[in-house]
């Protein structure tokens, strides 16, 4: 872990850098699929959109380019961007660096109400179009839920808000289970596969759905960085220094959480996004999150998209679980980070 | 002129009565200490003359401004707080740290401005600090450190500093340079300070003012000379205490062997 200063240099190489992954990123999103379509072409056909040149793509090629592989190219950007900057932004708030939006209750509840509403169409074919709905109310209840158990109170602490998400994570789950265990065979390996996590199902009206809560959460974040560089130094030195920390907490908290339960809603539950990108940006850039979080928007988006290519193209034409990429990737990372952090300590 | 004013303060925690029916008034440009043993509510007390606790009753006013009536940004502004034990974010520049102290004046969705910035490097070279100004704030002596904390406390150029127990684990000469630099500014900028300190004897030499308070209430309130020499002193720590005269300062020494419980 970085725990020393950065300087400005090196700042600025990380940030040039990360935006040439999140370039590199759009391109392989774009350009990598089970149909061979070369980039050349694809270039071309994107600048024929800004009215330059000519595109020579088919009808099938510019449907699968501009259909399918252009809004789960964005919603991967969306949702990467989202679920890193939440992840951040929470471990800022609970100072706690394995905190994330899930933590309060956001995956259980979003777990719940898609449970629901899968288990609920016995003879459906595929995952019920409502299910994003259900699983966004299932995950602003929990986090209502445990804001109300664990936050209102006059002397509470992020501790009471954690174990008040962990109570209430306990109970969404419990809930999810019961469900599973009265519902077909059928229907549980429908749970499993949204559980898991897939941009499998993309469409622009997916995107358009997400992008009013995702961009306005993710400035409210980004927002909140010199506030939460204050609140470092702990609750009640935040506030002799001015902030209130309480407002501040209500409002990072929500802004992470309602996005949160956007993306979870129509992307599934896609872990260890909200953990590792924070981190990786905090051994490159330091500890403020005045650079942790924008940096994490777009090392996040970056992240994400590049996993979902890896999640599309590894077993073609089958595709893997978004979430196991991510995890796969993501748990010998972390315990790269673990391993600095302890070398660094001692 | 009175500056810190409290009024029949009672705080509870449950139906424990941490302090009880307090009533202090503190004049500007003066330093008044809280002692006591442990227990006794120091830090709940100073705490509370910071804002940063809910009273059971009774008021807290800073500059005739009742200090429950104020936002926190505005509290910020009139008065500076030391915890016993601040919190030093890893990775975080000393002059970034002190930077904190101007918050309440640029607020968390602006930069600091210029006159922020001029605060904060004033502040560093008044406290010795420039040399550091680029150091991990974490990686710093504790002296060093105790020094950084004091120096963000004064950025905030309030007219009252609270501080808790602010030589804790120092070394002799760095709790004199700690304590000598807070006289100093209590001398030449009429800041008024009000700390708690176990050490008897630094507490009777830099203190204008002693309130020894036990159990949650004030036993003695007066000049540091007459409460360091006083009968009450020794009892309310339940133990013996003498105090011999060295250079015209008076010395609190334990007696071993003789305690009152």
């Amino acid at each position: 872990m970085l725990t020393s200063p950065p300087s400005s240099r090196r700042v600025l190489f990380v940030a040039i850098s990360t935006v040439v992954a999140l370039g590199a990123a759009v391109v392989c999103g774009l350009v990598i699929g089970p149909t061979s379509i070369a980039t050349s072409r694809i270039v071309g056909d994107v600048l024929s959109h800004v009215g330059v040149g000519h595109s020579t793509l088919t009808w099938t090629q510019s449907s699968i380019v501009w259909q399918v592989r252009a809004p789960r190219m964005v919603l991967g950007l969306l949702a990467g961007a989202m679920l890193a900057v939440a992840g951040g932004t929470y471990q800022g708030v609970f100072r706690n660096p394995l905190a994330d939006p899930y933590l309060l209750g956001v995956a259980a509840g979003a777990g719940l109400g898609a449970t629901l509403a899968i288990v609920n169409i016995a003879n459906a074919s595929s995952v019920p179009t409502w299910t994003p709905l259900l699983a966004f109310v299932g995950a602003m209840v929990a986090v209502t839920l445990t804001w109300i158990v664990g936050g209102r109170s006059l002397h509470s602490t992020p501790a009471t808000l954690v174990l008040a998400g962990v109570a209430v994570s306990a109970l969404f789950t419990s809930a999810q289970t019961f469900l599973q265990q009265q519902s077909s065979t059928q229907s549980i390996a429908r749970v499993y596969i949204w559980l898991l996590g897939s941009l499998g199902t993309s469409s622009w009206h997916s995107v358009e759905i997400v992008i009013p809560y995702v961009v306005l959460c993710v400035v409210v974040c980004v927002l909140a960085g010199r506030a939460l560089d204050v609140m470092s130094v702990g609750d009640d030195e935040a506030r002799s220094l001015g902030l209130s920390v309480r407002s501040v907490r209500l409002l990072v908290v929500g802004a992470s959480s309602l996005g949160t339960a956007a993306i979870v809603s129509v992307v599934g539950l896609i872990g260890f996004v909200g953990i590792i990108v924070p981190h990786i940006v905090r051994l490159l850039v330091g500890t403020s999150y005045r650079r942790i979080l924008p940096l994490s928007v777009i090392f996040g988006a970056a992240f994400l998209v590049l996993c979902d290519t890896v999640a599309r193209t590894v077993m073609a034409p089958s595709e893997l679980p978004l979430g196991v990429v991510t995890a796969v990737i993501g748990a010998p990372v972390f315990v790269l980070i673990l391993s600095v952090r302890r070398m660094g300590s001692s | 002129m009175t500056m810190v004013r409290l009024e029949h303060v009672t705080m509870r925690a449950g139906s424990t009565t941490l302090v009880s029916d307090v009533s202090l008034d503190v004049a500007g440009g003066s330093w008044c200490t809280i002692i006591g043993p442990n227990g006794a509510g120091k830090t709940t007390l100073v705490a509370a003359v910071a804002g940063l606790r809910d009273l059971a009753q009774g008021t807290v006013s800073i500059d005739n401004e009742r200090l429950d009536d104020l936002s926190e940004r505005q509290r910020a502004r009139l008065v500076a707080y030391v915890p016993q034990h601040p919190e030093v974010p890893a990775g975080m520049t000393v002059e970034e740290y002190v930077a904190l102290g101007r918050v309440a004046f640029h607020g968390v969705m602006r930069p600091p401005s210029s006159r922020d910035r001029d605060a904060v490097t004033g502040v560093l070279e008044r406290l010795e600090l420039s040399a550091f100004r680029r150091r991990d704030g974490a990686s710093l002596s504790g002296g060093e450190r105790q020094r950084m904390v004091l120096a963000r406390a004064l950025a905030q150029a309030t007219k009252v500093v609270v501080l808790d127990e602010p030589i804790t684990g120092l070394d002799v000469r760095h709790q004199m340079d700690i304590l000598e630099m807070l006289k100093k500014e209590v001398a030449e900028c009429g800041l008024t300070v009000i700390a708690t300190l176990h050490d008897l004897t630094l507490a009777g030499l830099f203190t204008d003012r002693l309130v020894l308070l036990h159990r949650g209430e004030v036993v003695l309130d007066g000049p540091a000379h007459d409460v360091i020499r006083s009968e009450e002193l020794g009892q309310s720590y339940g133990t013996t205490l003498r105090v011999v005269s060295v250079d015209g300062n008076d010395v609190v020494v334990p007696v071993r062997g003789d305690t009152h419980r």
